[in-house]
């Protein structure tokens, strides 16, 4: 089966992928709380921001369509905002309508609740798309490990990572077999398929777990995992980082 | 419920991050002392099993699907620590690999649907088995824990976002706790199911937090 999705367009090649791990995670969460600290309705500031991040993004040639859909996720807490304006803080009115019986009033104080929101919540995900869409999985966690996260974690989630692919299959074929076999039936009665599949996987993952674990005993494990592929922090590192470091603060100096 | 960047203030998103550490190193320590260098395959795999199996979705009514969470099935069947682990792994992958909740919000979502989750439906759990053991008051226990270990994430979720300043709280609470109240059925539902499908086929699994 396909795992495209898994990530996607990190295999290009640009100045961006070809940047060390961890100048992109630091670089990434250091844009991520900068927005988040931008005073509220500072426009001048959250443009200069979507300037760098855009520009980065087309440095990394990737696909402004698959950027726009990716950053969709957030959708939904937009909205979930969205629909508490009406009720948000009283002051001057932008707008009202009658729906029913119900007088429902838009006031500029809660649009620029939304709008701030809206704007921090969509610059922060295009840095995180720019992270995740330019960098393999297997040499960020890498670049998490030296920056001090523990081994365990880096190698539970190195694991994670090798039998997602399996277990997502295993979950695939299920379904196909359910779909396959199965013609709609009541609510409960799917629930309760689900609940079958979802037990089953568990149990076999368990296994599958147990059996990992003895083969790499017999193999000689010792709490490593090795790989060709060394990081490096290269000259290109530290000029991005300076010039990248220099625009966010200097946008705090100036706009604030 | 994965909170995206930009909706939880810096301090509130810090206190996240701070709170998700410290319980995630303890989580790590829990498991090594039961389990040793054996933890680190087991709990990869068991990461991944929860991520396939969230990918399985269930028709809701009106054209809409939801999935399975896992936090609570986790939990019942290893433990709140090694849940916590598992869930920490899962929310980390989705954040750095499908932008499914934020990186610096990364320690709230741990918080939420890792450690909450984990605890609340654990010990419900385990305070059930007092009425009885019988299988069908498990199941009912099982479902009761996953239903609330959804619900209190999700009253959770709304509280960090009222001090956030994101929503009112008088709103957000009954909003998020109303659609995870619903969300939160089927998911009663299916972890009671997993749990009787593991009582038939391989009892002994269920004892594996206490191990």
């Amino acid at each position: 089966m396909k795992h495209s999705f898994i990530d996607k367009y990190s295999d290009l090649d640009s100045l961006i992928h070809r940047l060390d791990p961890r100048t992109k995670f630091i670089a990434s969460l250091a844009f991520i709380i900068s927005v988040v600290l931008t005073p509220t309705s500072n426009w001048r500031a959250f443009a200069l921001h979507l300037c760098l991040v855009t520009s980065l993004l087309i440095i990394a040639k990737l696909p402004p369509f698959y950027v726009l859909k990716r950053s969709l996720v957030i959708f939904p807490f937009v909205l979930l905002v969205a629909v508490f304006i009406p009720f948000l803080k009283p002051g001057e009115i932008a707008g009202s309508y009658n729906i029913w019986l119900w007088q429902v009033s838009v006031t500029y104080a809660g649009l620029l609740i939304l709008a701030n929101v809206a704007v921090k919540a969509w610059l922060c995900i295009f840095s995180l798309i720019l992270l995740s869409a330019t960098t393999k999985l297997v040499d960020l966690l890498k670049g998490l490990k030296q920056l001090g996260i523990p081994k365990v974690i880096i190698l539970i989630l190195s694991f994670m990572y090798r039998y997602i692919f399996v277990l997502v299959d295993e979950a695939m074929r299920m379904r196909q077999a359910r779909d396959s076999r199965s013609f709609g039936g009541g609510r409960l009665r799917q629930l309760k398929t689900l609940g079958n599949m979802i037990g089953t996987l568990f149990i076999r993952s368990y296994e599958r777990g147990e059996s990992i674990y003895a083969a790499m005993l017999c193999r000689g494990f010792g709490d490593e995992i090795r790989s060709l592929r060394q990081l490096g922090f290269k000259r290109i590192d530290a000029s991005f980082g300076v010039a990248f470091g220099l625009v966010i603060i200097s946008s705090a100096i100036i706009f604030w | 419920m994965h909170i995206p960047d930009g909706f939880i203030s810096a301090p509130v998103a810090t206190v996240g991050c701070v709170v998700a550490g410290g319980s995630v190193a303890y989580a790590v320590k829990a498991t090594k002392k039961k389990m040793g260098e054996k933890q680190i395959p087991l709990m990869g795999v068991l990461a991944a099993f929860i991520f396939a199996a969230q990918m399985l979705n269930f028709p809701i009514a009106g054209g809409t699907s939801g999935h399975f969470v896992g936090a609570a099935l986790a939990a019942i069947l290893l433990g709140p620590w090694r849940g916590i682990l598992i869930m920490t792994c899962v929310l980390v992958v989705q954040c750095l690999v499908f932008q499914d909740g934020g990186l610096f919000a990364l320690g709230v979502n741990i918080l939420n649907m890792g450690i909450i989750a984990s605890f609340v439906a654990y010990h419900i759990y385990r305070g059930s088995a007092l009425f009885g053991e019988g299988r069908k008051r498990k199941l009912i226990g099982g479902g009761l824990a996953a239903w609330f270990s959804v619900a209190i994430a999700s009253v959770a979720c709304a509280f960090e976002l009222a001090i956030s300043g994101t929503v009112p709280l008088k709103i957000a609470l009954p909003a998020m706790a109303g659609i995870h109240a619903l969300i939160g059925i089927g998911e009663g539902l299916i972890t009671a199911a997993v749990l009787n499908l593991i009582m038939a086929t391989r009892a002994d699994l269920l004892e594996l937090q206490k191990a």
